[in-house]
């Protein structure tokens, strides 16, 4: 038992070392969500203040087409993303695991590699790869489509394109959360497996990917909230376009903040995002996890 | 070669140009119990895990029953294996670590359930089917496992320090129980270990492992009684022999006598059907349970720790020229810690090593 003086110091040296983190936290993370809150039910502009209109931002969202049209693109973005790219982070892991020692560091950085990179950096790449008369992708797409396509500008092509280079950019991430899954199934259970004599496919199936769910779950859920989030590829590469076919939530978020000065507005449809993100991804999660028990 | 259980000839293993297992030959007959035993990195997990067919085999030949199996898959060896770990898959139930090889078999169902309730009642698992490995105490973990071999009704059953994970009195109660099965089942078993006791309990024959050669084989008393060289005489018996540099001084009719280095005027006779020349350096074993208290001339050891087990207790001291012995002693409260006693070794009961630890016969 602790006597009352002692735990009071403990107390009191616990609150001095979480004091740096809770003033920080207080200061840039709380209290301008709550002015986001707050903001929302007014019609403010981006600096000083506005009315209070109650929930006529909102109201005015639910009219609002272009919303409807971001939204969609956003959810369209996160099915081109969350499970391709979570499929080709396992297909690499699974490859890269069988590799040895150094070979596999090195393996491992070089898919690594582009998540090092700048967002700016990345889009520069590839906007000069895809480059509609120079691009060195061009011959490529014009042996696919029979013609070369410029896809930023392409209603078809731009989503898609951007999430290749999400993808690309991203991935090395996930392929290092899931090879440390890997590293984590004890290698005899894979030798049990065989000496029982499942086949490889029979060893994934029933060891590697049971085992590994926890950490594929955890991968899903981070990309699910990552990728609604999109916003700097997007704003980088085609700025919404062509006839808002890659415009998204955040993209119009920053448009009414920004240029438009509806600081009210803006905030209005961060609240909608914000409560999105939260109810999908926990949804997901939850989901992911009764599937890994079953 | 119809009773064969195992059979090797010659077998060899390195690990890039480290050679772990430098030619082993052996023979375990069918429903013999074999103990592979030696120290840590002498070679024996990498023997059985190649018999088991998870480690390639360098060189030789490797016989289960009648088939060759050297290049063999693990499945189709006809083994099953129980792992140190006990390597239970963790998301499955007890039911279905067990049933694991019948369903990769797609075997029916009835079948399944049949072998699974007839291994978990063998075991007095029947009770936990339904749990997950980590809801099981260590002991329980431990007959899963076994249980999971024993479904698969394999030739030979393979064990590798299956107990080393469990608590003192668990080992003892496991070891029994393994004892058991084997008689039950009187299938083939080879079992790896470090303990020297485990080895002398469960084994019909003992393979002594050391520097990737099998030292001596054979049943657990005859190693006891006469080991072929120094190694297997310190490693076989608890606590081990003592040994003592030794000159020959003389030989005499039947063999030689001998006086311990630095320890003036002791001399022993020494039976020997090849006594070594006069003056040869020699070793001298003699096993702790060997040496007895005596008034007459004799070893002079200053006890400084005495072990007191009850109804056993180990005397542990030194000679005068330092060298450290043991002797035992029956009952307790010999209260010898800090006194110095003479000793003496029962006749016929001192083995002989020449100058490379080899016996002398």
């Amino acid at each position: 038992m602790l006597t009352p003086k002692r735990r009071r110091r403990e107390r009191r040296t616990a609150f001095l070392m979480i004091a740096p983190f809770l003033s920080i936290f207080i200061a840039f993370f709380l209290y301008p969500t709550f002015s986001v809150i707050a903001l929302s039910f007014t019609d403010a502009p981006l600096i000083g203040k506005g009315e209070w209109i109650g929930l006529g931002n909102y109201a005015k969202l639910l009219n609002d087409r272009l919303f409807y049209t971001s939204l969609w693109n956003n959810f369209y973005f996160v099915l081109l993303t969350v499970i391709p790219t979570t499929v080709i982070a396992l297909l690499i892991a699974l490859a890269v695991s069988k590799l040895k020692g150094r070979m596999q560091a090195l393996v491992l950085t070089l898919f690594f590699l582009p998540f090092v990179l700048p967002v700016s950096v990345v889009t520069m790449i590839w906007a000069w790869m895809l480059d509609f008369q120079f691009g060195i992708l061009q011959p490529v797409i014009a042996a696919i489509t029979g013609k070369p396509v410029p896809v930023f500008m392409n209603p078809y092509w731009v989503m898609p394109m951007i999430a290749v280079v999400t993808i690309w950019w991203t991935n090395g991430f996930n392929v290092l959360l899931l090879i440390a899954g890997l590293r984590n199934i004890p290698a005899d259970l894979y030798e049990a497996a065989a000496l029982d004599g499942a086949t490889a496919w029979q060893r994934f199936r029933r060891v590697t990917w049971p085992l590994l769910w926890p950490v594929i779950a955890l991968v899903l859920t981070l990309q699910l909230i990552l990728q609604l989030k999109i916003f700097d590829q997007v704003y980088l590469l085609s700025n919404g376009g062509p006839f808002n076919r890659s415009y998204v939530v955040l993209m119009q978020i920053y448009r009414e903040a920004f240029q438009l000065n509806h600081g009210g507005y803006a905030s209005a449809i961060a609240m909608v995002l914000f409560l999105f993100i939260v109810v999908l991804s926990v949804l997901q999660f939850q989901l992911l996890r009764m599937g890994g028990r079953k | 070669m119809e009773d064969m259980g195992v059979h090797l000839q010659g077998v060899q293993k390195s690990f890039g140009p480290m050679k772990v297992i430098r030619g082993v030959d052996m023979e375990i007959r069918r429903g013999e119990f074999a103990v592979f035993v030696g120290p840590s990195g002498c070679g024996k997990s990498t023997l059985l895990r190649m018999v088991a067919g998870l480690e390639d085999t360098t060189d030789g030949k490797i016989h289960i029953g009648e088939r060759e199996v050297t290049d063999e898959d693990p499945a189709d060896r006809g083994v099953a294996m129980v792992f140190q770990s006990y390597a239970l898959y963790p998301h499955l139930s007890v039911f279905e670590n067990m049933a694991f090889s019948l369903r990769l078999a797609k075997r029916p169902k009835a079948e399944v359930t049949k072998k699974v309730q007839e291994a978990a009642a063998i075991l007095q698992l029947t009770d936990h089917l339904e749990k997950k490995p980590s809801q099981l105490s260590g002991g329980q973990r431990q007959r899963v496992a076994i249980g999971r071999a024993i479904v698969r009704a394999p030739e030979v059953f393979l064990f590798d320090e299956p107990l080393s994970n469990l608590d003192a009195e668990l080992r003892v109660q496991m070891r029994l129980e393994l004892a058991r099965l084997h008689k039950a089942l009187g299938a083939t078993m080879i079992y790896v270990t470090h303990d020297q006791v485990e080895a002398m309990t469960l084994a019909d024959k003992i393979f002594v492992l050391q520097g990737g050669y099998v030292q001596q084989s054979g049943a657990p008393l005859d190693l006891y009684d006469d080991p072929s060289n120094r190694f297997v005489a310190g490693f076989i018996g608890s606590p081990s022999m003592n040994f003592f540099a030794a000159t020959v001084t003389a030989r005499t009719a039947g063999g030689i006598t001998a006086q311990l280095d630095g320890q003036g005027d002791q001399s022993f006779d020494v039976a020997l059907e090849n006594p070594p020349a006069e003056g040869a350096k020699i070793t001298i074993g003699i096993r702790p349970e060997h040496l007895s208290l005596t008034d007459g001339p004799g070893l002079r050891v200053a006890v400084d720790v005495a072990e007191e087990l009850g109804g056993m207790s180990y005397q542990h001291g030194t000679l005068e020229g330092g060298e450290p012995v043991i002797f035992q002693q029956s009952g307790a409260r010999h209260d010898m810690g800090g006194t110095t006693q003479t000793v003496t070794p029962e006749g016929g009961r001192i083995f002989v090593f020449d100058e490379e630890d080899k016996r002398i016969r």
